[in-house]
């Protein structure tokens, strides 16, 4: 019962007690009755508060030039295109438009561009340590590059791959020291040292499976550390084997060996993302793609011979790390022990994870933050590993795939979050939930509960002490509008289980039944009670019916 | 005489990284986590043990037992910051790898800013006598070395055999899932499984110690060397890194006796290396079947 309508009491007068009807109140009290619409404008009302600006447009459309609708740049001479772009129609002018759904070639041409002019841009007072710092980086965003096409395309938790440069490394370097090969044999001579390691690191591969194979190449990188430290040709006593043969001269001015090795690094990084591309985007990397961990035996069901594509990337990227380490030879004259170390394991993953592992550019963001901290702020001390490790700790804590899983992972959490506020706005609309909706075939149905739904809840209102009492007096005959709309409404109801009255004797009393609402299933008695007069077993009909009303 | 020399060093070799071995065994079986963090644990501990030595004093049951009470505080500390942030995240055993890793990265360096980078010594915790059986000379730290770390495996086996702590830990190991739908706390769990396999590992700090200096980076030797037994012995299993450490002590001893100290990797490698690719679950790898993680 609304308080509103408590207050607005008036005094029905019977219409027809002009002409002497028979039966029904002539004068009575009663209560006013509201305009049944506003149950109806509450319930279908949108209640969701709405901002005014709709979903920004994060991407640029661009215009489509008319006749120029199918120009686009392609690779030559393939019909391939350089940018994924897509032909839509704007909504509201109708006007044809390009969109770019793949943007990243644009951004990788950016970050190119920059990386080349980098050395331009470079304060004067720290020229020389950024140039070797970006050398280095160069270096080692080309091996973990290929690390990535190890670890994500071909999914072989390898922890050996500084062991692969590192060896092909020494091995290069004292070649060149014993035997003067000049500096082009030797990313070669490396190349060939790189396969052959990885064809026996990948032999153990083929067996062991995810973290027996990550700790077992641990143990190996911790060997070759051990065996080239103590052994006496690879120089045990001075930290390292220098005096190879490289191509930067000796007779350069240092700013135009720097510079050089800068671009050259730059170089070596490009190499690898070319090889980066050509495995994971053409058919190994695909094949690949298909069995990813935990779905090999199905891809091997589909005829996906996967152990076969993982170890051809192994020992692919098994030489082409060794050419790195050919290169490395050729580039810093030599190499320190400190490629097998440990920390070197360690910065190397810190650079893998941070970006993400399994993407190129993740490798190469990992490498830029780690070589930056490291080599750039020497000044900061253990501090700068400290950092290192916090870095990598904080993205593998709070990142599902390090900074370029960032958007993906905010997605994810936006659409669950959305899902949750909309759960909260939802309200069950008449009688039927959304899901069980669905299952009814009768939507007539739904909407018939729906209508239900409101009207029960307009007519609740409308009971009010003073219909009953009305009621009460005359249950027969014209009554005061708002006890004529709640009896319209019973009387309609369903035969199953509407309520009769049953005479027990000749002249009464009166039981209450209910109708089973099946031909040929009697009635149910719903109550013991024994009603002397009609009229008050009428008056019990509508007790009971004005009780379910506000039950239901 | 040989034999016997042969024989003692390859079972204190075991006794010691078997240790290592049965902690990073037991934390993979029943939490699911590669701890690559223990070598930051054992230097940790070291460190505990030097600073009550120096600042309380040098009686060795409380040098021990600070190795071991810090021990199972850095433990405690991985379990807070990597195992109960994690243990419900996607790709949980990767990203768990690398975050103990990073924690070692974290640990290592922290200790060189504290300590500075000279090790330190502890003092002689069993003193200096030995004994004599049949010709064989055996000198204290040997028998407190064997006779600690025996104590140790064979309190942590009858703990988890008998407590009902061990009863959850096993439960977990058979199958986390199902533990956790009967009433077992990961999160508890993995506090009781970090802190016991900490203390292992400090107590092996404080043994290894009698032979090696403290270091801030003196815990990476130890660490590669019990996972690859805990590898080779079959991740998961106590008995197989029981054995696989007597097989690789053996080798250990038996390498640098014949060949020279700067092989002994070299061949324990390729004797784990065998081992694996005879079995590539360990010698006796068959809990693995039930942590398909």
């Amino acid at each position: 019962m609304s308080e509103a309508n408590e207050n607005k009491e008036y005094t029905w007068i019977n219409p027809l007690g002009v002409w002497g009807a028979k039966g029904g109140n002539y004068e009575v009290t009663s209560n006013q009755v509201s305009d049944p619409s506003d149950v109806w404008r509450k319930n279908t009302g949108y209640k969701v508060p709405t901002a005014k600006v709709g979903r920004l447009k994060h991407y640029h459309i661009w215009d489509n030039h008319n006749e120029k609708l199918w120009k686009r740049l392609r690779w030559w001479p393939t019909r391939r295109h350089l940018l994924h772009v897509k032909g839509i129609y704007n909504r509201k002018t109708l006007n044809a438009e390009k969109k770019i759904l793949d943007r990243r070639p644009i951004y990788w041409i950016i970050c190119m561009v920059i990386l080349f002019i980098g050395p331009l841009l470079f304060p004067s007072s720290m020229q020389s340590s950024l140039l070797t710092a970006g050398a280095t980086f160069g270096i080692f965003a080309a091996i973990n590059v290929c690390w990535t096409l190890i670890i994500g395309t071909a999914s072989i938790f390898s922890l050996a791959t500084y062991a692969v440069v590192g060896v092909a490394a020494f091995l290069t370097s004292w070649l060149s020291i014993n035997f003067g090969l000049p500096w082009f044999s030797l990313p070669l001579i490396g190349a060939a040292i790189g396969f052959g390691m990885g064809g026996l690191i990948a032999l153990p591969a083929l067996r062991l499976d995810g973290f027996y194979y990550a700790l077992l190449t641990l143990g190996l990188n911790e060997l070759c550390r051990v065996y080239f430290t103590t052994s006496q040709e690879f120089g045990s006593a001075s930290g390292g084997l220098y005096g190879a043969d490289s191509y930067l001269s000796e007779s350069w001015s240092p700013a135009v060996q720097s510079h050089a090795s800068y671009y050259i690094a730059l170089m070596i990084l490009i190499g690898a993302l070319v090889l980066f591309r050509f495995v994971n985007g053409k058919r190994l990397g695909r094949i690949l793609r298909m069995a990813p961990e935990k779905r090999e035996a199905f891809a091997e069901a589909c005829g996906v011979d996967y152990k076969r594509a993982r170890i051809q990337i192994f020992i692919l990227t098994s030489a082409a790390l060794g050419l790195i380490g050919g290169l490395y030879t050729a580039h810093f004259r030599g190499v320190a022990f400190s490629i097998f170390s440990f920390d070197t394991v360690l910065l190397g993953l810190a650079m893998l994870t941070i970006g993400g592992i399994g993407k190129a550019e993740g490798a190469i963001l990992g490498t830029l933050v780690v070589v930056f901290l490291d080599r750039v702020m020497i000044e900061w001390g253990p501090m700068r590993h400290f950092l290192i490790g916090a870095l990598m700790l904080a993205s593998v804590l709070w990142l599902n795939n390090g900074y370029f899983g960032i958007k993906q992972q905010f997605n994810a959490w936006r659409d669950k979050k959305r899902g949750e506020w909309r759960s909260t706005r939802t309200e069950k609309g008449g009688e039927a939930l959304p899901e069980e909706a669905t299952e009814i075939d009768d939507k007539d149905d739904l909407y018939f509960r729906r209508y239900d739904k409101m009207q029960r809840d307009y007519l609740k209102t409308l009971i009010t002490p003073e219909i009953i009492a009305e009621h009460m007096a005359k249950p027969l005959g014209q009554h005061s509008e708002a006890l004529e709309r709640v009896l319209l409404y019973f009387r309609r109801a369903k035969m199953e289980d509407k309520y009769a009255l049953h005479r027990v004797g000749p002249d009464g009393p009166f039981k209450i039944i209910a109708f089973s609402g099946v031909r040929g299933v009697s009635p149910r008695v719903v109550e013991d009670k024994e009603y002397p007069t009609e009229e008050a077993g009428y008056h019990g009909v509508f007790m009971r019916r004005v009780h379910d009303l506000l039950e239901s | 005489m040989d034999l016997t020399f042969l024989i003692t060093n390859a079972v204190i070799v075991a006794c010691i990284y078997g240790l290592i071995a049965v902690a990073v065994s037991i934390t993979w079986s029943s939490l699911g986590l590669i701890n690559l963090g223990y070598g930051f644990v054992f230097s940790f501990a070291g460190y505990g043990a030097y600073l009550v030595s120096e600042r309380i004093s040098e009686h060795p049951v409380l040098v021990i037992a600070a190795a071991i009470l810090s021990g199972a505080l850095a433990g405690i500390l991985i379990c807070l910051v990597v195992f109960i942030p994690l243990h419900d995240k996607q790709n949980f055993t990767t990203r768990g790898m690398i975050a103990t890793l990073a924690i070692s990265l974290i640990g290592s360096q922290s200790l060189l800013m504290y300590f500075g980078p000279r090790a330190k010594a502890l003092p002689e915790l069993f003193g200096f006598w030995k004994v004599e059986i049949g010709g064989l000379v055996l000198t204290s730290d040997k028998i407190g070395i064997v006779v600690c770390s025996v104590i140790m495996l064979v309190g942590v086996v009858l703990w988890m055999r008998s407590s009902r702590r061990g009863l959850e830990i096993r439960a977990m190991m058979m199958n986390p899932h199902a533990a956790s739908i009967v009433g077992i706390g990961i999160r508890s769990t993995g506090i009781y499984v970090m802190a016991m396999t900490g203390a292992m590992a400090g107590l092996a700090a404080a043994l290894l110690s009698q032979t090696y200096y403290v270091s801030p980076f003196g815990g990476l030797t130890p660490l590669i060397k019990g996972v690859s037994i805990a590898l080779c012995g079959g991740l998961g299993s106590v008995q197989g890194a029981v054995i696989a450490a007597i097989i690789l002590g053996f080798t250990e001893a038996a390498t640098s006796r014949f060949l020279g100290g700067q092989y002994v990797l070299i061949t324990q490698f390729l004797v784990i290396i065998s081992i694996l690719i005879i079995r590539p679950r360990g010698i006796s790898g068959l809990l693995d079947k039930a942590r398909e993680q």
